[in-house]
């Protein structure tokens, strides 16, 4: 499916976070979406999603749900944001108890996902027994439960330490390449969108307009290597100059509220 | 310091004061105006602000206290409970209140003794009256005889009002068992559960009575001193101030009793149509009384009770006391009834009128 | 220090030294100055204290150095306390005051844990329900007794309204508080997944303040215990609230403690009771 957002504008009171944002995110590519901190990221995430409120009809959604799909668009967030009272299948589960489906169905998915995610062994844990890696790993799971036709990832990778960053970044690939579902990825970290992204969003600080849309014109399977390397250096480093003077700037805005 | 304070830093003192004051959690104290010469041995009295102590601030008021050479502080209490417990944790040398069931239970431990009487149900005092609802007159409960199986509210077992249904109950030949009791705690819940019709009668004192008859919800129908006079309050000491300050027991009582004469000489007397009238310095004792009691002078002229003029005791009453709170289970049953009086500080004690 | 790790440099180290050969001489041992200020269990230190402070009290009513009016002796109070369960005054005043309690304490929480709810998820219950509970909430239930006779008479009903009317404001406060105090990604988490309102308060909402209501079920249950004895002013014939009330008017202090000590003996089953509920509802914290 696919997302159309056409002229987005966006207050908290009087305060402008973002502004005239229009942005089309096509079926089957990952769009990564970065900013300096406090540019409206994870609400234009969040209006995209339906759960920050927005009056317009700025955005839009088209297309058909791929079959089994109980969920078009779902979240994995950068909290992780699990019911520490359930079990990591029940966290993955919860998101499936009020659809009508047999309930050997619903465990299947379960297991399925779980099993994908390499949780199984996992499954009667509680969240305070897990690392981070492995709840963002539910997180995930509890996204793909429901087939959503496009994944809304929130800096999924932030709260983590740099080594599980990567070891996720690498499972999500591997795994987003089965059904290659249209994913929009917030996150502030330059090698993430480098690794994962079609397409590289740049906002501008506060308010938050798109300052640019990169191409990252290289497949990803050819990004690990030594030529991949040296191309997406120089990607790198177009980005770097986007966002940094923005990023100061913001920076000091920061000092100075 | 004020006197709160001074009472509480007291309170703080070593000993049994202490210990009492934080184990049953004494309710605060207040003191009364001194007196005019702060001269002589020092004394203190439990006191409640009512008009049955009138020959205590009448003796205060006067300075017969201090002609005695006793320089008396007089400490204003709450509840008629605190006032035996006083004299026993020794923050008073003296007290003055109704006689309870608390009161033998401390005189059974050895704690308190009675010296002197305090008011008493006399005939013709309208100190305490037979209530019923409205209700339960209608329903043909018209004199106090029908108590026997109804229900009615007093304050809690071993009261004053637990005693009088006693005595009324012996009067007229049934048992306190067949009044069903409801323990309210204070005269206040006694009213609510009166007026909400949980209850057919009760006894309260006149003011109350007085003003639930001119409301419509209640019936008078008699007076405890008419039906039976019995003693009412006491003044009392320990029997360690009796033993080792004998003289001074006998000034203050000396006192007293001059404070209850001069009493006796306002507002017990008769005019020669045999109505109430007014003795010789009525009007200043009961100013005296109204400031000591902190209520109007008309409402104190018309609930004075009797008062023996020498504080002579119902001593048979005395006893009866006794052996009543011992026959319901509430005090020992090895309290010797005439140990919880010294009848020698006054003379002529008297027995109940038959 | 010229030896830590800097990658660049790899062969300038030097030798590493043998390691059971003291440096220079004039080295010494680091010492230890941490510790302290740590909280480790001394379970036998309490018990001792306890023991002590019994013992203290049963020798000073035994020496004399206290009438054993002021303080009953610990001996004479359980030969009170013994008196109670021999003539089988303990168990009937025990059941009755259970009994009120476990009605009063159980309607004042349900109908606290309810608007505690109401106001935790809706605005315009919270704008109604905070004022009201910060002006009802101080008024001593005492004060309120002889209301209470009027409108519920001198039975049951009335002690039932003294203990949750008690209850009912700290448990509306802990219950609000919360459900306030859920994490409100988690809501949206449930809410982005399409669950139906009733599922994210039934699935998120009500677990997420479970640990909030037990807590306040903890207070609320002392107060009740507190409001018996007040209940009990209210014409009781039986319970330990009633008992302990005729045992202070009657001035006999060694019963009057015995019923205090039921009271708090009750207090401690019933904490115990507690925190058995929280171990088990509360696993996952």
């Amino acid at each position: 499916m696919e997302l159309f957002v056409r002229g987005l504008s966006h207050r908290y009171g009087d305060l402008l976070v973002l502004d005239s944002i229009d942005l089309d995110v096509r079926e089957g590519e990952i769009l990564v979406v970065i900013g300096p901190s406090g540019c409206g990221k994870s609400t234009l995430l969040g209006i995209l999603g339906g759960i920050v409120p927005h009056g317009g009809e700025a955005v839009r959604i088209a297309g058909e749900p791929p079959p089994g799909c109980l969920n078009p668009v779902s979240f994995v967030f950068q909290d992780f944001s699990l019911l520490p009272w359930r079990s990591v299948e029940d966290n993955v589960g919860l998101v499936l108890e009020h659809q009508r489906m047999p309930t050997g169905e619903r465990r299947e998915r379960v297991e399925d996902c779980l099993r994908r995610m390499g949780l199984l062994e996992f499954r009667k844990a509680l969240p305070k027994q897990l690392s981070g890696g492995m709840r963002q790993r539910v997180g995930i799971a509890r996204a793909l439960a429901t087939r959503p036709a496009i994944l809304l990832l929130d800096e999924p990778l932030s709260a983590l330490d740099a080594q599980t960053r990567d070891l996720l970044m690498e499972d999500f690939l591997d795994l987003w390449k089965r059904d290659r579902t249209t994913a929009v990825y917030v996150t502030h970290n330059l090698n993430e969108a480098l690794r994962l992204a079609d397409r590289v969003v740049v906002l501008t600080r506060r308010p938050g307009r798109i300052r640019d849309i990169v191409k990252v014109g290289l497949p990803r399977e050819d990004r690990a290597g030594a030529a991949g390397q040296a191309f997406l250096a120089e990607v790198h480093d177009r980005l770097w100059e986007l966002i940094k003077a923005e990023a100061r700037i913001a920076d000091r805005e920061i000092v100075d509220a | 310091m004020n006197p709160r304070t001074r009472q509480f830093y007291g309170a703080l003192g070593v000993g049994r004061r202490a210990v009492l004051a934080l184990a049953l959690g004494l309710g605060a104290l207040s003191a009364l105006p001194a007196p005019a010469s702060a001269q002589g041995e020092k004394v203190t009295v439990a006191v409640l602000p009512l008009s049955s102590s009138a020959p205590i601030f009448i003796a205060h008021k006067r300075g017969y206290f201090s002609q005695e050479g006793l320089n008396a502080e007089l400490r204003s209490f709450s509840a008629a409970q605190q006032v035996p417990v006083a004299v026993t944790s020794g923050d008073a040398d003296f007290g003055i209140t109704g006689l309870t069931a608390g009161f033998y239970n401390l005189a059974a431990k050895g704690t308190v003794k009675i010296v002197a009487a305090q008011s008493r149900e006399e005939p013709g005092y309208q100190l305490s009256a037979y209530l019923a609802t409205k209700a339960a007159y209608d329903a043909g409960f018209t004199t106090p005889a029908q108590f026997k199986g109804k229900r009615v509210a007093t304050t809690t077992a071993g009261s004053t009002f637990h005693y009088m249904f006693g005595l009324l109950a012996e009067k007229y030949g049934f048992s306190t068992k067949d009044i069903q009791m409801v323990p309210l705690q204070d005269v206040p819940k006694m009213v609510a559960a009166f007026k909400g019709g949980q209850v057919e009668g009760m006894i309260a004192p006149v003011t109350v009575a007085r003003q639930l008859e001119a409301e419509g919800s209640a019936r008078i129908l008699g007076w405890v001193g008419d039906v039976t006079p019995w003693q009412l309050g006491a003044l009392f000491t320990s029997p360690e101030t009796i033993r080792t300050r004998r003289a001074t027991v006998e000034k203050f009582v000396r006192a007293y009793q001059r404070g209850a004469a001069d009493y006796n000489n306002a507002f017990n007397v008769k005019d020669t149509t045999g109505q109430p009238g007014k003795g010789p310095g009525y009007d200043e004792l009961l100013a005296i009384i109204a400031e000591a009691t902190k209520q109007k002078p008309e409402l104190v002229a018309v609930s004075l009770p009797f008062i023996d003029p020498q504080g002579r005791l119902l001593v048979d009453d005395v006893v009866r006391q006794t052996k009543f709170w011992q026959a319901e289970g509430q005090v020992d049953k090895a309290l010797d009834p005439l140990s919880t009086v010294d009848l020698s500080f006054v003379n002529g004690h008297l027995l109940t009128q038959k | 220090m010229p030896d830590t790790t800097e990658a660049p440099r790899p062969m300038t180290r030097p030798a590493p030294q043998p390691a059971a050969q003291a440096p220079a001489s004039a080295s010494r041992p680091v010492r230890f100055r941490g510790g302290g200020f740590v909280a480790e269990p001394r379970r036998w230190a309490a018990l001792l204290a306890f023991v002590i402070a019994i013992a203290a009290w049963e020798a000073s009513g035994r020496l004399r150095l206290v009438s054993p009016l002021f303080l009953p002796p610990p001996s004479a109070i359980l030969l009170a306390l013994q008196g109670l369960v021999a003539d089988g005054s303990l168990a009937r005043n025990l059941a009755a005051s259970l009994m009120r309690i476990g009605v009063g304490w159980t309607l004042g929480t349900a109908a606290g844990v309810l608007v505690g709810f109401a106001m935790g998820i809706w605005s315009i219950a919270r704008a109604i329900g905070l004022p009201a509970v910060s002006a009802l909430f101080p008024i001593p239930k005492i004060a309120l007794l002889p209301l209470f006779i009027l409108w519920l008479g001198i039975g049951e009903a009335s002690k039932f309204a003294t203990i949750g009317l008690g209850v009912f404001f700290p448990t509306v406060i802990a219950t609000y508080s919360a459900v306030d105090g859920v994490p409100r990604n988690l809501i949206r988490m449930g809410q982005s997944f399409n669950m139906p309102w009733l599922d994210v308060l039934r699935k998120v909402v009500l677990p997420g303040a479970m640990p909030g209501i037990l807590a306040g079920f903890r207070i609320s249950a002392s107060i009740a215990l507190i409001l018996v004895v007040s209940a009990e002013m209210i014409g009781a014939d039986y319970g330990i609230g009633a008992f302990v009330l005729n045992a202070g008017n009657l001035m006999l202090t060694d019963q009057l403690l015995a019923g205090v000590l039921v009271l708090s003996l009750l207090g401690l089953a019933i904490g115990t009771a507690l925190s058995l509920l929280e171990k088990t509802l509360l696993k996952w914290r």
